[in-house]
Parts: structure tokens; C-alpha cells; sequence
């Protein structure tokens, strides 16, 4: 009898923690619609504190990019808010709206189009990503090898076109998302005025300026500093917080 | 004559006795040798507070190391160095090498300074140099410099004359100021103080402003210079380069030191003039962070902006001039993008940007005019939102933010049906309160994971593999099979072997016919769709062999069984 009170109780005191716990977490599209308030009341550092929190626990989607880089362009932050743009596009690339906000920001920050795109294979891994080529490719290549299968066991000569035509288109899809996956990582300078200096160090001297919203491709990191390649072809390291990277996680604001 | 012809050994015994002593003394001195040594000079034990000290570290061996430490000092600091140079000989055959670093010092207060010993590491061994105490006094002790000797004619006949004085000269960087925020100037300027005539200046070492944004505010003019008295003695001086800086890091910044020769006149008719060098002191200067806020210009100074329009009523089509102006004393060369400017009614080209700078001793002053030409798409009222500027005051120590007049602009005529303009709106500065196109739906997360390029490529490759085998596979069976002299799948010796088995051993007629068929089945494999003769007769044979297979057991079939086994020995002979 008193193992059973004690279950009971024990069972009663989990179910009011367990139901404390949700009245206090706000669910994500709640979460999403405080920052959207936030936005809308000028308060534009904690509304975008809640935007990037969303997307710290993998709520991440072209929508929050989107807000996110209203909030950002208001703030006067041009470059943070290109590369909020720039993520959602990585995530939807179709979407037209956030192919026109990125052109009115570029045009705005005085910047080229072949700023924001410094390396072709970007593009080519963006149109695997919009129309899920890994998929299609895994599955031609998967389908003619059963089709392949059926024509050997069973006979039937009038599949044979169809397994080579699967085969072939398989591969060239397959290609295509393969030379996208080469494409180096890139970053979008999110700070004004960025120095880039000539080592990944505190005492490094100034070799130059990065300009806000350029994209540079990401060489490589060490410590708080990546190594970036700016348009003119100059290499030198900039602060990792100054570079914000456009695919993959987020990094530290 | 015995004991005489003993002594000799006794004589050759003191003489190796006295080589292997030899030899005992000098080989560790040998052996230390190899492995090297290091030394510690310096040019003075005795030097003034305005004195400096030349350190020289030397390391002699077979192998030298690129660097060695610094040993430690006492009272006294680094100002120069180190200079690395290295000495290489040839004597009787032998090489020699020596590497020497030099630093030059200086004193920070009277009294006992000290240079601590110094551990060099040489190979697998040690070698050591010990302190040096330097006695410091104030003023100035170092004697003067031998002047170059001027040819004298009179010199061989009466002797050489005393030497004259030391020219007494030196050069020395001066700063405006040593704390300022990043974005101030700094103005540094170069003086010659000198008590001779000077023929020629030339920089041996260029002043180096690593850290700095350098503007030329205009070389300064060859004058008479002007009389200055140091430490009481009296000197011409001249200024010979000034530099406008302005610091684009915080931190401390050391402007190193700048090296001029200088071309002497000759002082006297006997006298030849002559070259001296001259060194600047390094320079410290503390240069203290601007606040960052979001929207900041990097502007620092003080500043006034002024917005504009050519006009304000304007037929619908036609263009107009809006023109922001920042005018003001500071880095204005650093802001080089003007407001961002959107307007709901209007399309606004990217601006022309126009300066009027001018660079002074003080800094840098003028305007800096962005014009962007705007194109109503709307009839009727519209307004140019206030335009935002941002930036650093040094004096008061905070960002300033200004903003211009927002301008109403009216628009006449248009097409039928066109809307008046919107309000206008300027993300970043304008909009700021205003509405935000925000999404209401945070959408669906992305849930699916994207297949890695190298997965993608291991199974394209994997289905080429087994498209080949399927592909390959098939046509190799079909090659074996259709082969007209190709290998029988088992041997045909083999096969008779197991035919002979039929006649000689006693077994049931389906065990019989069993193996003759397998041995059929092993020699030719599957011969269906085989029209050729042996195709046909391994048929009919089999053909027979299931008739006695399964015929009913009415009788003895084993004389059929052995005349069919003796077929299929001749059909094996002659196909296999």
C-alpha cells in the first residue's frame, strides 16, 4: 500500500513538472511571432537575439531568414542583413522575394553581382539543393540497376532502353551534385569597415578593408580568425565574428 | 756507454709523457671549440641617462642558431634590434663561423643597470655567457664621434692639427599628440637640430607608419629654420617632414624609428665636410577604441549634413537631384557610402559621390556630397524621409547621430489611374518604427537531410560496377555457351568415367539415368535453343533417356540403360 502512494506521488509530482515546463517553453511559432513583435516595436538587437536562438534550435527556415533580415536592414546592419537573405535563398532558392530583397540590398550597398557569388559551383550545389538532386540522382541510378536486374532475370528486351536512358540520366545528375558539393565555403562580411589583416593574430597589421555584404570564400580558420579571399584576389584573415558563413551552421554572433 | 744508451728512453719517455700531457690539456679546449661558443659585448660599462648602449651577442661553431634570447635587463630597455649579421672565414683550410646579434639600449634611471648572463643552446651542449654590469650616470658621457679627417696639406709638414668639435646635430620625431581615438590625426613632424651647415638630407631608414592611415598635408618649406635650445645648448632647427596620421586600429602603436644621412658642408677651407647618420627615437602611441553601435559611419570628427533637392515640384516623369551633404573637420575620406535611400514612390538611381577635401596640419576638412537622382513613378505628395548620419565626436567621447529635414515633393500630372506615392520608407534608418514586411508563418523546418556529393559518387560508381557485371555477366555465359570449340564444363575424361559407372555398377534404372543425364549436363551445359547437330543429338539421347527414365518398371531396362550410357560415351568423345 505505501509503494503504491509512493508512485502515486511520485507519478503526480512528474506530470506537474512536466506540465510547468510546457507553460514555460513557448513553442517555436510562438517564439517566431515575440521576435516578429519585437521587430515591429523597434526593437531590432532583441528581436533578431530571438531569431538567431530560433535557429540555434534547428528551427532555421527561409521565414525566419526572411524576418531576420528586415530586422537587420533596419537596424542599419546592410551586411547582416544581405547574408540573412542570402541563408534564406540557400534554403529556398525558388522563392522570388528574396531574390529581389538581395538585389535592392546589393544595389543599395554599391556592390556587383559577381560579389555575392565568387564561386560558380555555389550556384551550381544551390540548384541541386532547390530541385533535391542527390535524390534524383540516387534514385535513376537505383531504378536502373533494378530495371537491369529484371531485363537479366526475367527477359523482358523492351525495358533493356529504359535501363540505359535511367542509367545515363542518373549520372548526369549524379554529376551535377557532386561538382556542387566541391564548391568552397563561403561568408559574408557582416561588419563595416572589417579589417583584413595579414595574420590570425592580435598583433597582425592591417592590409586592408572588406567591404560590408561582400561574400569571400573561406579558406581556412584557425582560432577566432578565418582566412578569406576578397574580389580582387587579395588573401589575408579577417575575425571570424566579421565573416558569417552561408551554408552550414551558424556561427557565433 | 750503457747508462748513455738508457738515458735515450728514459729522454723519449718524458718527451711522450709530455706530448700526451699536451694532448690531455688541449683536447676538451678542442672539443669545446667545436661545439662553439657564445659571447656578450657591450660598447660601454660607464653611460649617461641620454646615452645609449650597444649590445653584442656572438656565437662561433660549427652550427648557429637563427636566433638566440634576449637576456635579461635590468634598468635598462630595448630601443633598437636586433641586427643579425654573420662572419664566415677560411684559415690553413679550416672554416669558421660566426653569427653576432646587436640591440641597442637604453638606460631608465641612474644607478647600477645589468645585462643578465645569456644560455645559448649548441648543438647537443650549453654554452654561456655571463652578466655585465653597466654603470649609469646622468647627462651625457659617450665620447663623440671621430669627425671624418679632411685632407690637410700643412699636415705632414706641422703636424696634425687638433681635430675640430663634433658636429653637433641630431633629428627628432615629434608628435601632436600621444592619446587619441582611431579615426583622429595625428600630426607627426620630422626637425633636424643642428649647429653646422648641411649640404644634404636623405632617408636611410623611411619612416614607417604601419597601424596609420598616412596623408601628405604639403611638405614643409626650406626656410632659415628657427633657434631651439636643448639641454642648453643652442641649435637651428628645421623641420623635414610632417605626416598626417590617422590610426585605423586601437591599441598601442609604435611608430618605429626613421635613419637619416646627413651631408655635412665642410666647416673650413682645410675641411672636407662629411657624412653623419642620424636615428629618430621610436614613438608610443596609445590610440583608445570608437563605441561600435549598428549604422555607425566611422565617420570621427565633428560634422553637419544638409539634404537638398534641385526642386521639389516636379511633372510626373520628370527627374530631380537629392543631395545629402556632410560637411565638416575630420575623416571624411573614410565615409565612402552615403545613406541608403529607398522610396516607396520613386526609383532612386545609386549616387554620385563628390568631394571637396582639403588636407592640413589640423586635419582633414571640407565636404562630401552624394547626389542620387530620383524618378517619381506615382503622382502626387510624397516626402524624402529625414537621412540619417552617424558619428564619433573625440571630444565629447560618444557617437553623434544627426538628421536631416525629411523634404515634401510634389508630383503633378500622370497616367490615368496612377496611385498617389506611399509614404516613403528607408530601411536602416527612416524605417525604424515603422512597418516591416514580416513573415507571419515560421514555415515548415528543414527537415530533410541532403545526401553528402561523395555518398553520391560511391553509388554512381557502385551502379556502374554492377551495371557492368549484369551487363558483362550475361554476355560472357552467352559467349561460353554458344562457343563452338569452347571447353566443355567438365572434362571429358571425367564424364566417360562416370558413364563406365553405368554399365559396371548395379543401381536402379532413375539412378542410372540420372547420372548419364548430369554427365550430359556437366560435359555441354544447357543446350536449349542449340540447332546444331550436336545440339540435336545430345536431345534425342536425352530424349531417350527420359523415356527409360520414366517408363514404368515392367521390366529389366539395364541392357537399354548401358547401350544409352555407350551413346552418350560416343556423343562425349565426339563433342566434348
Amino acid at each position: 500500500m505505501r509503494c503504491c502512494l509512493r508512485a502515486l506521488a511520485a507519478a503526480v509530482a512528474l506530470w506537474a513538472c512536466t506540465t510547468a515546463t510546457a507553460a514555460v517553453a513557448a513553442t517555436p511559432a510562438e517564439r517566431f511571432h515575440e521576435a516578429n513583435e519585437l521587430a515591429r516595436a523597434g526593437d531590432y538587437p532583441a528581436a533578431i537575439a530571438l531569431y538567431d536562438s530560433l535557429a540555434r534550435s534547428g528551427r532555421e527556415s527561409a521565414a525566419l531568414d526572411w524576418n531576420w533580415a528586415q530586422a537587420a536592414a533596419a537596424r542599419g546592419a546592410q551586411g547582416e542583413a544581405l547574408w540573412a537573405l542570402l541563408r534564406a535563398r540557400e534554403r529556398d532558392p525558388a522563392d522570388p522575394a528574396v531574390a529581389r530583397e538581395i538585389d535592392r540590398l546589393r544595389e543599395g550597398a554599391n556592390l556587383d553581382r559577381a560579389e555575392l557569388s565568387p564561386d560558380p559551383l555555389a550556384a551550381v550545389a544551390r540548384t541541386g539543393r532547390q530541385f533535391h538532386l542527390d535524390l534524383v540522382a540516387c534514385a535513376l541510378l537505383l531504378f536502373s540497376l533494378a530495371a537491369h536486374a529484371i531485363l537479366k532475370t526475367r527477359g523482358a528486351p523492351r525495358i533493356g532502353p529504359l535501363v540505359w536512358t535511367s542509367l545515363a540520366l542518373g549520372l548526369a545528375v549524379a554529376l551535377v551534385s557532386v561538382a556542387g558539393a566541391l564548391a568552397r565555403p563561403t561568408g559574408v562580411i557582416v561588419r563595416r569597415g572589417a579589417p583584413m589583416i595579414d595574420a590570425a593574430s592580435p598583433t597582425a597589421d592591417v592590409v586592408g578593408t572588406l567591404r560590408e555584404g561582400e561574400v569571400v570564400p573561406v579558406i581556412e580558420a584557425s582560432g577566432g580568425y578565418v582566412r578569406v579571399e576578397d574580389s580582387s584576389g587579395v588573401r589575408g584573415w579577417a575575425l571570424a565574428g566579421d565573416v558569417r558563413a552561408l551554408v552550414g551552421p551558424r556561427r557565433g554572433q | 756507454m750503457k747508462p748513455t744508451r738508457n738515458r735515450r728512453p728514459a729522454g723519449l719517455a718524458v718527451a711522450l709523457a709530455a706530448m700526451l700531457g699536451v694532448l690531455l690539456l688541449v683536447a676538451p679546449a678542442s672539443r669545446a671549440t667545436a661545439q662553439g661558443s657564445v659571447r656578450s659585448e657591450v660598447d660601454a660599462r660607464k653611460i649617461g641617462m641620454l646615452d645609449q648602449v650597444q649590445l653584442t651577442l656572438t656565437v662561433d661553431g660549427p652550427s648557429l642558431p637563427d636566433q638566440v634570447p634576449l637576456p635579461a635587463l635590468g634598468n635598462l630597455r630595448v630601443v633598437g634590434g636586433p641586427s643579425v649579421s654573420t662572419q664566415m672565414s677560411f684559415v690553413n683550410g679550416q672554416s669558421s663561423q660566426s653569427r653576432s646579434w646587436t640591440w641597442a639600449l637604453q638606460p631608465i634611471a641612474v644607478g647600477q643597470a645589468e645585462i643578465g648572463a645569456v644560455r645559448v643552446a649548441l648543438g647537443s651542449t650549453q654554452a654561456t655567457a655571463p652578466a655585465i654590469a653597466i654603470e649609469v650616470v646622468q647627462g651625457s658621457i659617450a665620447p663623440a664621434q671621430p669627425p671624418q679627417r679632411s685632407f690637410d696639406p700643412f699636415e705632414d709638414i706641422f703636424g696634425r692639427r687638433p681635430q675640430r668639435h663634433e658636429v653637433k646635430l641630431f633629428i627628432e620625431a615629434k608628435a601632436s599628440r600621444t592619446s587619441l581615438y582611431v579615426g583622429e590625426p595625428l600630426l607627426v613632424t620630422y626637425y633636424l637640430y643642428t649647429q653646422a651647415s648641411i649640404s644634404g638630407l636623405q632617408f636611410d631608414e623611411v619612416p614607417q607608419f604601419n597601424g596609420f592611415w598616412a596623408e601628405d598635408p604639403g611638405q614643409p618649406q626650406r626656410n632659415a629654420g628657427e633657434p631651439a635650445t636643448v639641454e642648453g645648448v643652442p641649435y637651428r632647427r628645421f623641420p623635414i617632414l610632417v605626416k598626417l596620421l590617422y590610426p585605423t586600429r586601437s591599441g598601442r602603436i609604435t611608430i618605429p624609428r626613421a635613419t637619416l644621412r646627413i651631408q655635412v658642408s665642410p666647416q673650413s677651407f682645410f675641411d672636407a665636410g662629411g657624412v653623419v647618420s642620424r636615428a629618430t627615437q621610436p614613438m608610443t602611441i596609445d590610440v583608445k577604441p570608437i563605441p561600435e553601435e549598428p549604422g555607425f559611419s566611422g565617420a570621427v570628427g565633428r560634422f553637419k549634413t544638409r539634404a537638398s533637392m534641385d526642386r521639389t515640384d516636379l511633372a510626373f516623369g520628370d527627374a530631380a537631384t537629392l543631395r545629402f551633404e556632410i560637411e565638416g573637420s575630420g575623416n571624411l575620406k573614410w565615409v565612402d557610402r552615403g545613406p541608403e535611400l529607398t522610396l516607396g514612390g520613386a526609383k532612386v538611381y545609386p549616387p554620385q559621390v563628390k568631394s571637396d577635401l582639403r588636407t592640413g596640419p589640423s586635419g582633414i576638412s571640407g565636404s562630401r556630397t552624394w547626389e542620387y537622382v530620383v524618378v517619381p513613378q506615382t503622382m502626387g505628395n510624397f516626402e524624402i524621409p529625414a537621412l540619417a548620419f552617424s558619428y564619433f565626436d573625440p571630444t565629447a567621447g560618444h557617437i553623434v547621430r544627426t538628421t536631416t529635414a525629411p523634404i515634401p515633393v510634389h508630383v503633378t500630372g500622370g497616367a490615368p489611374g496612377a496611385v498617389p506615392a506611399p509614404v516613403a520608407s528607408m530601411p536602416g534608418m527612416a524605417s525604424r518604427g515603422g512597418p516591416l514586411r514580416l513573415r507571419t508563418e515560421i514555415g515548415p523546418p528543414a527537415s530533410r537531410v541532403a545526401i553528402p556529393g561523395l555518398a553520391v559518387a560511391v553509388l554512381a560508381l557502385v551502379a556502374l560496377l554492377l551495371h557492368g557485371l549484369l551487363w558483362g555477366g550475361q554476355r560472357l555465359a552467352a559467349l561460353r555457351a554458344h562457343a563452338p570449340s569452347g571447353r566443355a564444363p567438365r572434362g571429358a575424361r571425367g564424364a566417360l568415367r562416370d558413364l563406365d559407372r553405368v554399365g559396371r555398377e548395379t543401381m536402379s534404372k532413375e539412378s542410372a539415368a540420372i547420372v548419364i543425364e548430369k554427365t550430359l549436363f556437366a560435359v555441354f551445359g544447357s543446350l536449349d535453343g542449340d540447332e546444331s547437330e550436336r545440339g540435336r543429338a545430345v536431345r534425342t539421347l536425352l530424349d531417350d533417356l527420359h523415356a527409360v527414365r520414366y517408363a514404368p518398371q515392367l521390366g529389366d531396362y539395364s541392357e537399354r540403360l548401358r547401350a544409352l550410357a555407350v551413346r552418350a560415351g560416343d556423343v562425349v568423345r565426339r563433342w566434348a
